[in-house]
Protein backbone atom coordinates (compact mmCIF):
# COMPACT_ATOMS: atom_id res chain seq x y z
CA UNK A 1 0.00 0.00 0.00
CA UNK A 2 2.66 2.32 -0.04
CA UNK A 3 2.16 3.64 -3.01
CA UNK A 4 2.62 7.28 -4.36
CA UNK A 5 -0.51 8.85 -5.17
CA UNK A 6 -0.04 12.20 -6.71
CA UNK A 7 -3.02 14.57 -6.25
CA UNK A 8 -4.31 16.84 -9.14
CA UNK A 9 -7.19 18.83 -7.80
CA UNK A 10 -9.11 20.37 -9.99
CA UNK A 11 -9.77 23.68 -8.78
CA UNK A 12 -12.82 24.95 -10.99
CA UNK A 13 -14.97 21.90 -10.50
CA UNK A 14 -13.91 22.32 -5.99
CA UNK A 15 -15.28 26.10 -6.87
CA UNK A 16 -18.41 24.73 -8.99
CA UNK A 17 -19.21 22.08 -5.79
CA UNK A 18 -19.16 25.09 -3.50
CA UNK A 19 -21.59 27.00 -5.90
CA UNK A 20 -24.22 24.71 -6.48
CA UNK A 21 -25.33 23.72 -3.07
CA UNK A 22 -22.21 22.26 -1.26
CA UNK A 23 -20.72 25.84 -0.02
CA UNK A 24 -19.63 24.49 3.31
CA UNK A 25 -17.68 21.41 1.64
CA UNK A 26 -14.62 22.21 3.03
CA UNK A 27 -15.69 22.35 6.62
CA UNK A 28 -15.56 18.84 6.45
CA UNK A 29 -13.24 17.31 8.64
CA UNK A 30 -13.35 13.64 7.79
CA UNK A 31 -14.67 12.23 11.23
CA UNK A 32 -17.30 10.02 9.27
CA UNK A 33 -20.03 10.50 11.39
CA UNK A 34 -22.18 10.53 8.05
CA UNK A 35 -21.25 7.62 6.39
CA UNK A 36 -22.20 5.73 10.30
CA UNK A 37 -25.71 7.67 9.86
CA UNK A 38 -26.77 7.14 6.61
CA UNK A 39 -29.23 3.92 6.01
CA UNK A 40 -27.82 3.21 2.82
CA UNK A 41 -24.51 3.12 2.75
CA UNK A 42 -23.01 -0.45 2.14
CA UNK A 43 -20.93 -1.82 4.63
CA UNK A 44 -17.75 -1.54 2.81
CA UNK A 45 -15.99 1.86 1.23
CA UNK A 46 -19.24 3.70 2.32
CA UNK A 47 -20.36 7.03 1.72
CA UNK A 48 -20.73 9.83 1.98
CA UNK A 49 -17.00 10.59 3.97
CA UNK A 50 -14.92 9.15 1.31
CA UNK A 51 -17.15 11.38 -1.41
CA UNK A 52 -16.44 14.24 0.94
CA UNK A 53 -12.41 14.14 0.54
CA UNK A 54 -12.40 13.56 -3.02
CA UNK A 55 -14.80 16.47 -4.10
CA UNK A 56 -12.31 18.87 -1.18
CA UNK A 57 -9.44 17.55 -3.04
CA UNK A 58 -11.39 18.29 -6.77
CA UNK A 59 -10.97 14.72 -7.69
CA UNK A 60 -13.57 14.44 -10.13
CA UNK A 61 -13.30 11.84 -12.30
CA UNK A 62 -13.00 9.28 -9.27
CA UNK A 63 -16.64 11.12 -8.26
CA UNK A 64 -17.69 10.58 -11.66
CA UNK A 65 -17.52 7.41 -12.25
CA UNK A 66 -19.01 6.35 -8.25
CA UNK A 67 -21.69 4.77 -8.20
CA UNK A 68 -22.43 5.84 -4.72
CA UNK A 69 -23.30 9.47 -5.55
CA UNK A 70 -26.48 8.51 -7.30
CA UNK A 71 -27.03 5.31 -4.06
CA UNK A 72 -27.58 8.63 -2.16
CA UNK A 73 -30.95 9.80 -1.97
CA UNK A 74 -30.46 12.87 0.27
CA UNK A 75 -32.31 12.28 3.29
CA UNK A 76 -29.95 14.68 4.55
CA UNK A 77 -29.90 12.15 7.70
CA UNK A 78 -25.86 12.59 7.50
CA UNK A 79 -26.64 16.67 6.88
CA UNK A 80 -28.28 16.97 10.26
CA UNK A 81 -25.92 14.49 12.08
CA UNK A 82 -23.00 16.30 10.56
CA UNK A 83 -20.69 17.81 13.71
CA UNK A 84 -18.93 20.90 11.66
CA UNK A 85 -22.60 21.34 9.25
CA UNK A 86 -20.54 20.72 6.41
CA UNK A 87 -23.89 19.64 5.05
CA UNK A 88 -22.61 16.19 2.95
CA UNK A 89 -25.96 15.61 1.48
CA UNK A 90 -26.07 19.15 -0.73
CA UNK A 91 -22.22 18.24 -1.99
CA UNK A 92 -23.68 14.68 -2.90
CA UNK A 93 -26.52 16.23 -4.81
CA UNK A 94 -23.71 18.95 -6.33
CA UNK A 95 -22.02 16.36 -7.38
CA UNK A 96 -24.59 14.49 -9.22
CA UNK A 97 -25.60 17.90 -10.69
CA UNK A 98 -21.85 18.16 -12.13
CA UNK A 99 -22.13 14.59 -13.03
CA UNK A 100 -25.51 14.99 -15.34
CA UNK A 101 -23.63 17.84 -16.86
CA UNK A 102 -20.42 15.62 -17.55
CA UNK A 103 -22.10 12.89 -19.14
CA UNK A 104 -24.68 14.94 -20.90
CA UNK A 105 -24.46 14.43 -24.48
CA UNK A 106 -24.25 16.71 -26.73
CA UNK A 107 -22.18 18.24 -23.63
CA UNK A 108 -23.55 21.52 -24.89
CA UNK A 109 -26.91 21.22 -24.32
CA UNK A 110 -25.89 20.04 -20.97
CA UNK A 111 -24.26 23.21 -20.11
CA UNK A 112 -27.69 25.33 -21.19
CA UNK A 113 -29.88 23.36 -19.26
CA UNK A 114 -28.27 23.93 -16.17
CA UNK A 115 -28.13 27.46 -16.37
CA UNK A 116 -31.00 30.09 -15.72
CA UNK A 117 -29.74 32.47 -18.40
CA UNK A 118 -30.66 30.19 -21.07
CA UNK A 119 -34.51 29.72 -20.16
CA UNK A 120 -36.03 31.93 -22.70
CA UNK A 121 -33.86 30.08 -25.46
CA UNK A 122 -34.78 26.71 -24.09
CA UNK A 123 -38.42 27.69 -24.17
CA UNK A 124 -38.91 29.10 -27.13
CA UNK A 125 -37.22 26.14 -29.05
CA UNK A 126 -40.09 24.10 -28.35
CA UNK A 127 -42.50 26.89 -29.02
CA UNK A 128 -41.01 27.61 -32.36
CA UNK A 129 -40.67 23.66 -33.78
CA UNK A 130 -44.60 23.11 -32.43
CA UNK A 131 -45.24 26.52 -34.60
CA UNK A 132 -43.72 24.93 -37.26
CA UNK A 133 -45.48 21.64 -37.50
CA UNK A 134 -48.61 23.46 -36.80
CA UNK A 135 -48.10 25.52 -40.02
CA UNK A 136 -47.06 22.27 -42.15
CA UNK A 137 -49.65 20.92 -40.57
CA UNK A 138 -52.18 21.60 -43.58
CA UNK A 139 -50.00 20.97 -46.33
CA UNK A 140 -48.94 17.55 -45.41
CA UNK A 141 -52.54 16.23 -44.76
CA UNK A 142 -53.51 17.87 -47.95
CA UNK A 143 -50.29 15.92 -49.61
CA UNK A 144 -50.89 12.54 -48.30
CA UNK A 145 -54.95 12.43 -47.85
CA UNK A 146 -54.97 12.96 -43.76
CA UNK A 147 -57.76 15.49 -43.83
CA UNK A 148 -59.71 12.96 -46.37
CA UNK A 149 -59.92 10.14 -43.29
CA UNK A 150 -60.40 13.12 -41.54
CA UNK A 151 -63.44 13.81 -43.21
CA UNK A 152 -65.22 10.64 -42.36
CA UNK A 153 -65.58 11.10 -39.09
CA UNK A 154 -67.24 13.40 -36.76
CA UNK A 155 -64.19 14.74 -35.10
CA UNK A 156 -63.60 17.09 -32.10
CA UNK A 157 -62.42 20.59 -33.23
CA UNK A 158 -59.08 19.80 -30.74
CA UNK A 159 -58.18 17.12 -32.79
CA UNK A 160 -58.25 18.89 -36.05
CA UNK A 161 -56.50 21.70 -34.60
CA UNK A 162 -53.30 19.00 -33.12
CA UNK A 163 -53.97 16.08 -34.68
CA UNK A 164 -53.28 12.56 -33.61
CA UNK A 165 -51.10 12.03 -36.65
CA UNK A 166 -48.62 15.20 -35.77
CA UNK A 167 -48.44 14.79 -32.22
CA UNK A 168 -47.24 11.20 -32.03
CA UNK A 169 -44.81 11.87 -34.82
CA UNK A 170 -43.76 15.39 -33.53
CA UNK A 171 -43.16 14.11 -30.04
CA UNK A 172 -42.07 10.44 -31.25
CA UNK A 173 -39.31 12.09 -33.19
CA UNK A 174 -37.83 14.06 -30.43
CA UNK A 175 -38.16 11.48 -27.50
CA UNK A 176 -36.30 9.08 -29.80
CA UNK A 177 -33.70 12.14 -30.39
CA UNK A 178 -33.69 12.22 -26.51
CA UNK A 179 -33.31 8.63 -25.67
CA UNK A 180 -30.50 8.43 -28.03
CA UNK A 181 -28.89 11.42 -25.99
CA UNK A 182 -29.97 9.88 -22.29
CA UNK A 183 -28.74 6.34 -23.56
CA UNK A 184 -25.59 7.76 -24.76
CA UNK A 185 -24.97 9.20 -21.18
CA UNK A 186 -25.80 6.34 -19.31
CA UNK A 187 -23.27 4.12 -21.49
CA UNK A 188 -20.34 6.96 -20.63
CA UNK A 189 -21.77 6.69 -16.83
CA UNK A 190 -21.30 2.73 -17.22
CA UNK A 191 -17.99 2.62 -19.13
CA UNK A 192 -16.89 4.88 -15.89
CA UNK A 193 -18.34 3.03 -13.21
CA UNK A 194 -16.44 -0.40 -15.11
CA UNK A 195 -12.78 1.17 -15.66
CA UNK A 196 -13.39 2.76 -11.97
CA UNK A 197 -14.57 -0.58 -10.53
CA UNK A 198 -11.51 -2.91 -12.33
CA UNK A 199 -9.30 -0.56 -10.48
CA UNK A 200 -10.57 -1.63 -7.41
CA UNK A 201 -10.91 -5.36 -8.40
CA UNK A 202 -14.49 -5.22 -9.03
CA UNK A 203 -14.35 -7.35 -12.26
CA UNK A 204 -16.78 -10.45 -11.87
CA UNK A 205 -21.07 -9.92 -11.50
CA UNK A 206 -22.21 -10.92 -8.79
CA UNK A 207 -25.78 -12.15 -10.47
CA UNK A 208 -27.27 -11.62 -13.74
CA UNK A 209 -28.06 -8.36 -15.53
CA UNK A 210 -31.77 -8.88 -15.65
CA UNK A 211 -32.21 -10.28 -12.04
CA UNK A 212 -30.16 -7.16 -11.05
CA UNK A 213 -32.54 -4.83 -13.52
CA UNK A 214 -35.28 -6.42 -12.02
CA UNK A 215 -34.38 -6.23 -8.58
CA UNK A 216 -33.49 -2.68 -9.09
CA UNK A 217 -36.82 -2.12 -10.80
CA UNK A 218 -39.00 -3.10 -7.79
CA UNK A 219 -37.56 -1.11 -5.49
CA UNK A 220 -37.97 2.02 -7.47
CA UNK A 221 -41.86 1.21 -7.38
CA UNK A 222 -41.87 0.52 -3.86
CA UNK A 223 -39.43 3.20 -2.94
CA UNK A 224 -38.13 1.27 -0.84
CA UNK A 225 -34.95 3.45 -0.36
CA UNK A 226 -37.16 6.75 0.67
CA UNK A 227 -38.56 4.68 3.01
CA UNK A 228 -35.37 4.24 5.38
CA UNK A 229 -35.14 7.89 5.52
CA UNK A 230 -35.21 9.64 8.91
CA UNK A 231 -34.59 13.49 8.96
CA UNK A 232 -36.45 13.54 5.29
CA UNK A 233 -39.31 10.82 5.66
CA UNK A 234 -41.54 13.10 4.24
CA UNK A 235 -39.73 12.73 1.23
CA UNK A 236 -41.23 9.08 0.77
CA UNK A 237 -44.33 10.36 0.37
CA UNK A 238 -44.10 13.57 -2.02
CA UNK A 239 -41.77 11.55 -4.38
CA UNK A 240 -44.16 8.90 -4.09
CA UNK A 241 -46.91 11.27 -5.46
CA UNK A 242 -44.36 12.75 -7.98
CA UNK A 243 -43.37 9.49 -9.11
CA UNK A 244 -46.51 7.28 -9.12
CA UNK A 245 -48.43 10.20 -10.74
CA UNK A 246 -46.67 10.73 -13.68
CA UNK A 247 -46.29 6.45 -14.12
CA UNK A 248 -50.52 7.23 -14.52
CA UNK A 249 -50.12 9.78 -16.97
CA UNK A 250 -47.58 8.26 -18.61
CA UNK A 251 -49.35 4.78 -19.34
CA UNK A 252 -52.22 6.80 -20.38
CA UNK A 253 -50.01 8.61 -22.86
CA UNK A 254 -48.80 5.04 -24.04
CA UNK A 255 -52.22 3.83 -24.14
CA UNK A 256 -53.66 6.79 -26.52
CA UNK A 257 -50.89 6.71 -28.75
CA UNK A 258 -50.65 2.89 -29.42
CA UNK A 259 -54.70 2.87 -29.48
CA UNK A 260 -54.97 2.15 -32.94
CA UNK A 261 -52.61 -0.76 -33.26
CA UNK A 262 -54.20 -2.02 -29.78
CA UNK A 263 -56.07 -5.29 -30.03
CA UNK A 264 -57.94 -4.43 -26.30
CA UNK A 265 -59.92 -1.67 -28.73
CA UNK A 266 -61.45 -3.36 -31.48
CA UNK A 267 -64.70 -1.32 -31.97
CA UNK A 268 -62.63 1.55 -32.70
CA UNK A 269 -61.10 4.18 -29.96
CA UNK A 270 -62.71 6.98 -28.87
CA UNK A 271 -61.20 10.25 -28.26
CA UNK A 272 -61.27 12.23 -26.13
CA UNK A 273 -62.08 9.92 -23.06
CA UNK A 274 -65.39 10.12 -21.58
CA UNK A 275 -65.32 12.16 -17.97
CA UNK A 276 -65.87 8.50 -16.03
CA UNK A 277 -63.68 6.20 -18.69
CA UNK A 278 -60.84 4.28 -16.40
CA UNK A 279 -58.31 5.80 -18.35
CA UNK A 280 -59.37 9.67 -18.20
CA UNK A 281 -59.84 9.02 -14.12
CA UNK A 282 -56.52 7.76 -13.54
CA UNK A 283 -55.07 10.65 -15.77
CA UNK A 284 -57.06 13.05 -13.82
CA UNK A 285 -55.81 11.02 -10.53
CA UNK A 286 -52.61 11.17 -11.72
CA UNK A 287 -52.46 14.70 -12.99
CA UNK A 288 -53.84 15.67 -9.27
CA UNK A 289 -51.33 13.35 -7.47
CA UNK A 290 -48.27 14.84 -9.68
CA UNK A 291 -49.04 18.97 -8.77
CA UNK A 292 -49.49 17.58 -4.72
CA UNK A 293 -45.75 16.14 -5.22
CA UNK A 294 -44.57 18.43 -7.19
CA UNK A 295 -46.06 21.08 -4.57
CA UNK A 296 -45.06 19.21 -1.40
CA UNK A 297 -41.79 19.41 -2.68
CA UNK A 298 -41.70 22.91 -3.40
CA UNK A 299 -43.26 23.86 -0.11
CA UNK A 300 -40.15 21.40 1.75
CA UNK A 301 -37.57 22.89 -0.24
CA UNK A 302 -38.50 26.75 0.90
CA UNK A 303 -38.74 25.63 4.54
CA UNK A 304 -35.22 24.36 4.26
CA UNK A 305 -33.86 26.99 2.35
CA UNK A 306 -34.80 28.83 5.86
CA UNK A 307 -32.82 26.15 7.82
CA UNK A 308 -30.11 26.63 5.55
CA UNK A 309 -30.62 23.12 3.25
CA UNK A 310 -29.99 24.69 -0.39
CA UNK A 311 -31.75 23.63 -3.50
CA UNK A 312 -29.66 24.86 -6.59
CA UNK A 313 -31.38 26.09 -10.01
CA UNK A 314 -31.08 22.93 -11.09
CA UNK A 315 -33.48 21.16 -8.70
CA UNK A 316 -36.15 23.86 -8.76
CA UNK A 317 -36.03 24.19 -12.55
CA UNK A 318 -37.07 20.24 -12.78
CA UNK A 319 -39.53 20.71 -10.04
CA UNK A 320 -41.15 23.76 -11.71
CA UNK A 321 -41.51 22.52 -15.14
CA UNK A 322 -43.03 19.22 -13.83
CA UNK A 323 -45.44 20.99 -11.92
CA UNK A 324 -46.09 23.45 -15.21
CA UNK A 325 -46.58 20.51 -17.63
CA UNK A 326 -49.57 19.39 -14.99
CA UNK A 327 -51.05 22.85 -13.70
CA UNK A 328 -51.06 23.50 -17.86
CA UNK A 329 -52.70 20.42 -18.44
CA UNK A 330 -55.07 20.47 -16.12
CA UNK A 331 -56.09 24.16 -16.60
CA UNK A 332 -56.14 22.65 -20.74
CA UNK A 333 -58.80 20.19 -19.83
CA UNK A 334 -61.05 22.65 -17.79
CA UNK A 335 -60.93 24.98 -20.53
CA UNK A 336 -61.75 21.87 -23.18
CA UNK A 337 -65.20 21.80 -20.50
CA UNK A 338 -65.60 25.19 -20.54
CA UNK A 339 -65.49 25.39 -24.63
CA UNK A 340 -63.82 28.56 -24.32
CA UNK A 341 -62.20 29.18 -28.29
CA UNK A 342 -59.31 30.20 -28.82
CA UNK A 343 -58.33 30.07 -25.08
CA UNK A 344 -58.10 25.79 -24.58
CA UNK A 345 -56.19 25.47 -27.88
CA UNK A 346 -53.33 28.19 -26.45
CA UNK A 347 -53.38 26.48 -23.47
CA UNK A 348 -53.12 23.15 -24.81
CA UNK A 349 -50.48 24.93 -26.96
CA UNK A 350 -48.29 25.90 -23.71
CA UNK A 351 -48.93 22.90 -22.47
CA UNK A 352 -47.22 21.18 -25.32
CA UNK A 353 -44.27 23.70 -25.06
CA UNK A 354 -43.49 22.93 -21.61
CA UNK A 355 -44.09 18.61 -21.86
CA UNK A 356 -41.43 19.22 -24.83
CA UNK A 357 -39.21 21.21 -22.74
CA UNK A 358 -39.69 18.17 -20.14
CA UNK A 359 -38.88 15.68 -22.17
CA UNK A 360 -35.99 16.82 -24.68
CA UNK A 361 -34.57 18.21 -21.46
CA UNK A 362 -34.51 15.14 -19.47
CA UNK A 363 -30.95 13.97 -19.98
CA UNK A 364 -29.37 17.54 -18.98
CA UNK A 365 -31.70 18.16 -16.44
CA UNK A 366 -32.28 16.89 -12.92
CA UNK A 367 -34.51 14.55 -14.52
CA UNK A 368 -31.87 12.67 -15.74
CA UNK A 369 -31.47 11.34 -12.43
CA UNK A 370 -34.53 8.76 -13.76
CA UNK A 371 -31.41 7.20 -16.10
CA UNK A 372 -28.20 7.83 -13.73
CA UNK A 373 -29.65 6.82 -10.35
CA UNK A 374 -31.15 4.07 -12.33
CA UNK A 375 -28.30 2.39 -13.62
CA UNK A 376 -26.27 2.89 -10.53
CA UNK A 377 -28.18 0.92 -8.83
CA UNK A 378 -28.04 -1.66 -11.83
CA UNK A 379 -24.16 -1.24 -11.13
CA UNK A 380 -24.44 -1.94 -7.48
CA UNK A 381 -27.07 -4.94 -7.79
CA UNK A 382 -24.96 -6.39 -10.65
CA UNK A 383 -21.00 -6.69 -8.80
CA UNK A 384 -23.09 -6.59 -5.46
CA UNK A 385 -22.04 -3.21 -3.73
CA UNK A 386 -23.88 -3.73 -0.36
CA UNK A 387 -22.34 -7.00 0.23
CA UNK A 388 -24.76 -9.07 0.22
CA UNK A 389 -24.04 -12.13 -1.73
CA UNK A 390 -21.01 -12.77 -0.31
CA UNK B 1 -46.37 -1.10 11.54
CA UNK B 2 -44.60 2.08 10.01
CA UNK B 3 -43.23 -0.20 6.86
CA UNK B 4 -46.86 -2.03 6.86
CA UNK B 5 -48.40 1.56 6.11
CA UNK B 6 -45.51 2.67 3.88
CA UNK B 7 -46.10 -0.90 1.91
CA UNK B 8 -50.07 0.02 1.42
CA UNK B 9 -48.62 3.52 0.89
CA UNK B 10 -46.90 1.92 -2.69
CA UNK B 11 -50.02 -0.86 -3.31
CA UNK B 12 -52.55 1.92 -3.72
CA UNK B 13 -51.43 3.68 -6.42
CA UNK B 14 -49.65 0.46 -8.68
CA UNK B 15 -53.19 -0.86 -8.08
CA UNK B 16 -54.90 2.22 -9.20
CA UNK B 17 -52.64 2.44 -11.96
CA UNK B 18 -53.20 -1.42 -13.38
CA UNK B 19 -57.02 -0.66 -12.93
CA UNK B 20 -57.85 0.95 -16.41
CA UNK B 21 -55.70 -2.14 -17.93
CA UNK B 22 -57.94 -4.97 -15.71
CA UNK B 23 -60.93 -2.82 -17.33
CA UNK B 24 -60.02 -2.45 -20.40
CA UNK B 25 -59.44 -6.80 -20.86
CA UNK B 26 -62.39 -7.08 -19.21
CA UNK B 27 -64.26 -4.65 -21.72
CA UNK B 28 -62.84 -6.20 -24.35
CA UNK B 29 -63.95 -9.98 -23.53
CA UNK B 30 -67.43 -8.58 -22.73
CA UNK B 31 -67.99 -6.28 -25.87
CA UNK B 32 -66.76 -8.64 -28.58
CA UNK B 33 -69.56 -10.81 -27.78
CA UNK B 34 -72.07 -7.70 -27.98
CA UNK B 35 -72.84 -5.53 -30.96
CA UNK B 36 -70.58 -3.62 -32.54
CA UNK B 37 -69.96 0.01 -31.44
CA UNK B 38 -67.99 1.44 -34.38
CA UNK B 39 -71.35 2.67 -36.53
CA UNK B 40 -72.92 3.93 -33.55
CA UNK B 41 -74.30 7.15 -36.16
CA UNK B 42 -77.92 6.60 -37.25
CA UNK B 43 -77.38 6.84 -40.83
CA UNK B 44 -80.01 9.26 -42.84
CA UNK B 45 -82.73 7.91 -45.21
CA UNK B 46 -81.09 7.35 -48.59
CA UNK B 47 -83.86 9.25 -50.07
CA UNK B 48 -82.29 12.64 -48.78
CA UNK B 49 -78.92 13.20 -50.38
CA UNK B 50 -77.91 16.42 -49.05
CA UNK B 51 -77.78 18.02 -46.06
CA UNK B 52 -78.17 21.58 -45.36
CA UNK B 53 -74.30 22.04 -45.59
CA UNK B 54 -71.28 19.55 -46.70
CA UNK B 55 -71.37 16.38 -44.60
CA UNK B 56 -67.79 17.15 -43.94
CA UNK B 57 -68.75 20.52 -42.82
CA UNK B 58 -71.37 19.29 -40.36
CA UNK B 59 -69.06 16.25 -39.00
CA UNK B 60 -66.87 19.04 -37.86
CA UNK B 61 -68.89 22.14 -37.11
CA UNK B 62 -72.54 21.47 -36.58
CA UNK B 63 -72.51 22.50 -33.47
CA UNK B 64 -71.95 26.20 -35.20
CA UNK B 65 -74.58 25.79 -36.94
CA UNK B 66 -76.93 24.71 -34.27
CA UNK B 67 -75.99 28.06 -32.73
CA UNK B 68 -76.56 30.07 -35.31
CA UNK B 69 -79.94 28.71 -35.80
CA UNK B 70 -80.59 29.29 -32.37
CA UNK B 71 -79.74 32.68 -33.22
CA UNK B 72 -81.98 33.47 -36.13
CA UNK B 73 -84.90 32.01 -34.30
CA UNK B 74 -84.34 32.94 -30.51
CA UNK B 75 -82.87 36.30 -30.72
CA UNK B 76 -83.76 37.50 -34.49
CA UNK B 77 -87.32 35.71 -34.60
CA UNK B 78 -86.91 34.85 -37.81
CA UNK B 79 -89.17 31.44 -37.40
CA UNK B 80 -90.66 29.23 -39.95
CA UNK B 81 -88.17 28.52 -42.87
CA UNK B 82 -85.30 27.81 -40.50
CA UNK B 83 -85.21 25.53 -37.47
CA UNK B 84 -84.86 21.88 -37.02
CA UNK B 85 -88.14 20.89 -38.36
CA UNK B 86 -86.08 20.11 -40.91
CA UNK B 87 -83.33 18.28 -39.28
CA UNK B 88 -86.01 15.72 -38.53
CA UNK B 89 -86.62 14.80 -42.05
CA UNK B 90 -83.64 12.86 -42.34
CA UNK B 91 -82.44 12.60 -38.71
CA UNK B 92 -85.73 11.13 -37.41
CA UNK B 93 -84.67 10.30 -33.19
CA UNK B 94 -82.69 12.61 -31.56
CA UNK B 95 -81.56 8.89 -29.03
CA UNK B 96 -80.39 7.48 -32.26
CA UNK B 97 -78.52 10.17 -33.85
CA UNK B 98 -77.29 12.73 -31.74
CA UNK B 99 -77.13 10.96 -28.27
CA UNK B 100 -75.27 7.88 -29.25
CA UNK B 101 -72.30 10.03 -30.34
CA UNK B 102 -72.39 12.89 -27.47
CA UNK B 103 -73.01 9.84 -24.50
CA UNK B 104 -70.14 8.54 -25.77
CA UNK B 105 -67.73 11.27 -25.66
CA UNK B 106 -69.63 12.41 -22.48
CA UNK B 107 -71.02 15.16 -23.62
CA UNK B 108 -73.96 16.07 -22.02
CA UNK B 109 -76.37 18.67 -24.49
CA UNK B 110 -78.28 20.39 -21.90
CA UNK B 111 -80.85 21.62 -24.48
CA UNK B 112 -83.02 18.77 -24.76
CA UNK B 113 -83.46 18.70 -21.46
CA UNK B 114 -86.39 21.38 -21.54
CA UNK B 115 -86.60 21.93 -25.54
CA UNK B 116 -88.39 19.44 -27.56
CA UNK B 117 -86.59 18.03 -30.54
CA UNK B 118 -89.42 18.07 -33.44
Amino acid sequence: MAQRYHIEPDLDFIKKIGTFGGEDLKKCYQCATCSVVCELAPQQRPFPRKEMIWAQWGLKKKLFANPDVWLCNQCDDCSTHCPRGARPGDVMAAIRRESVIHFAFPRLLGRWVSRPKYIPLLMSIPAVLLGLALLVKAPIENAFGISKHFSENIVFSTTRMFPHWLLNSFFSFFTVLAFIATIVGVMRFWRAMKTAGAQDGITTPARGLVQSILSVLKSIITHNNLTMCTTESSRFLYHLFAFHGFMALFVVTLWVITAAYNPLIPNGFIYPFNFWNPWKMLANLGGIALISGCVLMIRDRLRKREQGGSSTFFDWAFIWTLLAVAITGLITELLHYARLEPHRYIAYFIHLAFVFALLMYLPYSKFAHLAYRTIAMVYAEYYDRTGEAS
Amino acid sequence: MKNNKKAIAVAIPVLIILLPLGYSIVHSIFSQSAQNTEAFIEKPDAKYKNCVRETEYMRVNHMKLLKEIRDQVVREGNRGEIGLNNCRECHTSRERFCDQCHNAVNLNLDCFGCHYYP
